[in-house]
């Protein structure tokens, strides 16, 4: 039997190259394809040995990735290929010695003398940037053991953006995607013109916060991958050109394979028709806990609160905790029907069908 | 009359017995002499994980994480960090714990499987998965809340079933894990194990039926290309892939096994053969 590939592998492998486009990552210069790599849920090394291959050249991991396992994972993919990369990982220690303490673990699960990126990772209040974790940037790039610095949100990101101009990062990763409001984008703008480094994450409006749009159910899941939504999320994301690059979390080839398209096909109106129609699909269902409603149900129920009891019984199938939250609430607010209502007070700006939604919770709850 | 006061008396017992099972669940300071809880308690479902480790949920969210309870703990200037996160089922559970764990240190017998480095312990117990992190070098202190919890947490300590199956011969100790999506990178190989052998790596897929798995099976031979029919089980066939290496995949029933990445001088089809006598 041979080994490798066989010659209609390779010449279908070669028909599926797709076109790659970089990106400059701000005043760093670093140049970086478009679609990056983010590594976190990746399950087997093969994959990200592929994406090297197909020619994506920034991978993302981060210290408290399965408890260090992941960035062993990917020392063990890159080996050989380390200095044709761009490789970050984040640090989530909030002093400067468990800092650099960390990132000498993470160069040595990563078999790396240097990381190019070094994120301070997860920040959503400014005031938690402290001045001796930018000095323990400061002496990982003096000693040569990091290119540039810089700091992950997902949360409260414009305020982060701006003190991440302010403070003078060299990058910053932040949740960006289609279906979060526009307020972020001026943020991007300002971040980019300032010659920091954008690099987007949560494209697919998955993961945490934005977990209804990306569902955990696989047959949906794989009918939207089908209709191209996920490739058009990240699309969405890429015609932003304030963003320099993108870094969805890949578990697999399928996934590597459809996402690398992304560099090679434009955002088209067929593209917004299918993000347009996943957010009207979501828009009466999932409230996204703006908090916008606060104080404008006149029998006083906190709405916000409520849907979001009914989100994890019918977005997530965990009715039993839904119940438990439900049945916590004070007697009167368990006790309340909309049904006894004039008519409802509150006006969802994202279009949730608040009162539809409320008399379905005290259906199923109280 | 009398019937319906046992049955109203069977119910209030059963009630009864829920009640130390909702609140076991639950970490507790109190659990170690001199520990105290500092702050207040919380909680998170997998839309509010996010509040507490975004930047990591999804590492949960995967391995189908359903809710998390914790409190932070202190002792003069000691702090812990205390959490129990419930999953969707004990193979889940013990999938979160097996990727977490440090492969290159020892486990430790708590509960299913355990492992105490000298700041941090993780456990697994049926379908609970507790992390206790430590300020300082405490290894016996981690010890002793793990010891008291995992007394208090409901369920079984059997390590899931499928784990066993998979021949020890040259397995690299404590390597088998649950790949939550993908297995070896493939879709098409939705959730099953991987064992790190000295000489490249097993696999096991349990599909839902047969005939499921058959499917799966003729995708596969698709997706390869040239593939090189191999007599083990119900069906397998050996292949040869740039980045799986020398692989052989064989169907069982409703299982889909096989070898992966495995190293010149060692045979594919034979290693897919024993693995394939060990599975019933």
């Amino acid at each position: 039997m041979r080994t490798g590939l066989s010659r209609r592998n390779f010449l279908t492998s070669l028909a599926q190259t797709p076109k790659l486009e970089y990106g400059t990552l701000g005043r760093t210069g670093l140049k970086v394809t478009k679609v990056g790599f983010g590594c976190m849920i990746t399950s087997d090394p093969s994959v990200i040995a592929r994406a090297i291959d197909m020619g994506i050249n920034y991978f993302d991991t981060a210290r408290v990735y399965s408890r260090g396992n992941n960035e062993r994972m990917v020392g063990s993919a890159i080996k050989g290929k380390r200095d044709k990369l761009v490789l970050s990982s984040k640090v989530q220690s909030r002093t400067k010695e468990a800092a650099l303490a960390d990132l000498d673990t993470s160069l040595r699960e990563l078999g790396t003398d240097y990381l190019d990126i070094w994120f301070l990772h997860n920040y959503r209040d400014p005031a938690e940037i402290k001045d001796e974790l930018i000095e323990a940037q400061d002496i990982a790039k003096k000693q040569g053991k990091i290119r540039f610095s810089g700091i992950s949100t997902h949360a409260n990101q414009a305020a982060i953006i701006r003190a991440a101009i302010e403070k003078k990062f060299d990058v910053v990763l932040t949740s960006y995607n289609f279906a979060m409001d526009k307020g972020l984008e001026p943020s991007l703008d300002a971040a980019h013109k300032a010659g920091i480094g954008v690099v987007a994450m949560k494209v697919m409006a998955g993961g945490s916060r934005f977990q209804g749009f990306y569902p955990t159910d696989e047959a949906l899941r794989n009918k939207m991958a089908r209709e191209g939504t996920m490739l058009a999320a990240l699309k969405w994301v890429l015609k932003n050109p304030s963003v320099d690059t993108a870094i969805p979390s890949m578990v697999d080839t399928d996934q590597l394979e459809e996402n690398i398209r992304a560099m090679s096909s434009k955002y088209t109106d067929a593209d917004e028709k299918l993000l347009a129609a996943r957010l009207e699909e979501i828009r009466p269902l999932y409230c996204r806990m703006c908090g916008k409603c606060e104080g404008q149900c006149r029998l006083g129920l906190p709405v916000a609160d409520v849907l979001r009891f009914l989100t994890y019984a019918e977005g997530y199938g965990q009715f039993t905790v839904g119940r438990e939250y439900y049945q916590e609430l004070p007697a009167a607010y368990a006790e309340a029907r909309c049904d006894s209502c004039p008519g409802c007070t509150v006006n969802c700006p994202n279009g949730v069908r608040v009162a539809q939604r409320m008399r379905r919770a005290q259906e199923i709850f109280a | 009359m009398r019937k319906k006061i046992s049955t109203l008396a069977r119910l209030g017992c059963a009630l009864f017995a829920m009640i130390p099972v909702a609140f076991a669940q639950k970490p507790d300071c109190s659990l170690v002499p001199g520990w105290t809880q500092q702050g207040e308690a919380r909680s998170f479902v997998a839309d509010t994980l996010f509040e507490y480790m975004d930047g990591n949920a999804e590492g949960y969210l995967i391995y189908r994480f359903v809710k998390m309870d914790g409190v932070n703990c202190q002792s003069g200037e000691d702090t812990i960090v205390f959490d129990i996160s419930e999953f969707a089922d004990a193979e889940s559970a013990y999938g979160m714990f097996s990727a977490n764990r440090d492969p290159r240190q020892p486990l430790t017998q708590i509960g299913t499987a355990g492992q105490i480095v000298p700041r941090r312990a993780i456990f697994v117990k049926d379908k609970y998965y507790v992390e206790i992190g430590i300020s300082r070098d405490g290894a016996d202190v981690l010890k002793a809340f793990c010891t008291a919890i995992e007394k208090k947490l409901p369920g079984s300590t059997q390590i899931p079933e499928k784990i066993g199956w998979f021949p020890t011969e040259k397995l690299v100790p404590d390597s088998t894990r649950l790949i939550p999506e993908s297995v070896l990178g493939l879709r098409l190989l939705r959730r099953g194990y991987v064992a790190e052998y000295e000489y490249g790596k097993a696999f096991l897929v349990t599909e839902d039926s047969p005939e499921a798995a058959a499917g799966v099976m003729a995708k596969l031979r698709a997706r390869f290309g040239e593939v090189k029919p191999a007599k083990v089980a119900d069906e397998a066939f050996e292949v040869a892939d740039k980045y799986l290496g020398r692989l052989c995949f064989f169907r069982k029933g409703q299982y889909l096994a096989g070898y992966a990445g495995v190293a010149e001088g060692m045979d594919p089809v034979a290693l897919s053969a024993a693995l394939a006598a060990r599975i019933p």
